[in-house]
């Protein structure tokens, strides 16, 4: 027995991936798509507007962004998150260097 | 008087000790781990290389409505508008969303447009 739980061990330790949790609820959009999400630093947007990057919400989240200047971004937005604001982020973004952000879905 | 043998520690030790720190390892890693990678969808904040030619195909989404350079049009009508404005795939649709519209609108749009064909989609503030 003791063989089996450390070949399970084993293999949730290979097989897991320790994500932090989302700093509030958020449902993803859902849309067709296969491309997987690219790891990374993690951008969190909620339904109402707020933002969120590694730890620092609101308007800290950008400079905070700032600082660690990543390439790539994964961006975790709530399906009811405000269409017009995304468009703004993106710019701003694009402002500070941002080549490519990777929007999460569910696949349906 | 009472003579005792001397105290023998036993050879094996016990394994109970080890068997509970390893489950409970393996409970935390079960709860802990995330499984299923989500998708998603690549954007680039600064824009593509596509340059914007031809006539201005705007697309203006709104909570309910869509318009098509200020007109309205229907949802599913949408790609049979803009086909005489294109002239191939690369053109750039501009898609700007209204007050309270929702992220799920915006990609729903955009992917019914991804679908019937239009491959350059910028979304404008």
């Amino acid at each position: 027995m003791i063989n089996v739980v450390f070949l399970l061990l084993i293999f949730f330790l290979m097989a897991a991936r320790i994500a932090p949790p989302p700093p509030f609820d958020i449902t993803l959009p859902s849309a067709a798509g296969e491309t997987p999400l690219g790891e990374g630093a993690i951008l969190f947007a909620a339904a109402d507007g707020t933002l969120s990057f590694a730890g620092q919400s609101g308007a800290a989240s950008l400079t905070a962004l700032q600082t660690q200047a990543p390439e790539r971004l994964s961006l975790r937005a709530d399906a009811a998150f405000p269409a017009p604001e995304l468009a703004a982020l993106l710019a701003d973004l694009a402002a500070l260097g941002v080549a490519s952000v990777d929007l999460a879905i569910q696949t349906p | 008087m009472l003579a005792l043998p001397p105290f023998r520690r036993s050879r094996r030790p016990s394994l109970t000790p080890m068997i509970d720190v390893v489950f409970l390892l393996l409970v935390f890693f079960m709860l802990a781990s995330q499984f299923g990678q989500d998708s998603a969808l690549t954007l680039s904040p600064a824009g593509g290389d596509a340059q914007y030619s031809g006539p201005p195909r705007l697309v203006e989404i709104g909570p309910e409505t869509l318009r098509l350079n200020g007109a309205l049009v229907s949802e599913a009508a949408l790609a049979g508008a803009l086909r005489p404005l294109t002239q191939g795939v690369e053109d750039v649709i501009v898609l700007r969303s209204a007050d309270g519209t929702s992220l799920q609108r915006l990609i729903d749009i955009a992917q019914s447009l991804r679908a019937a064909g239009f491959a350059s989609l910028a979304v404008a503030p």
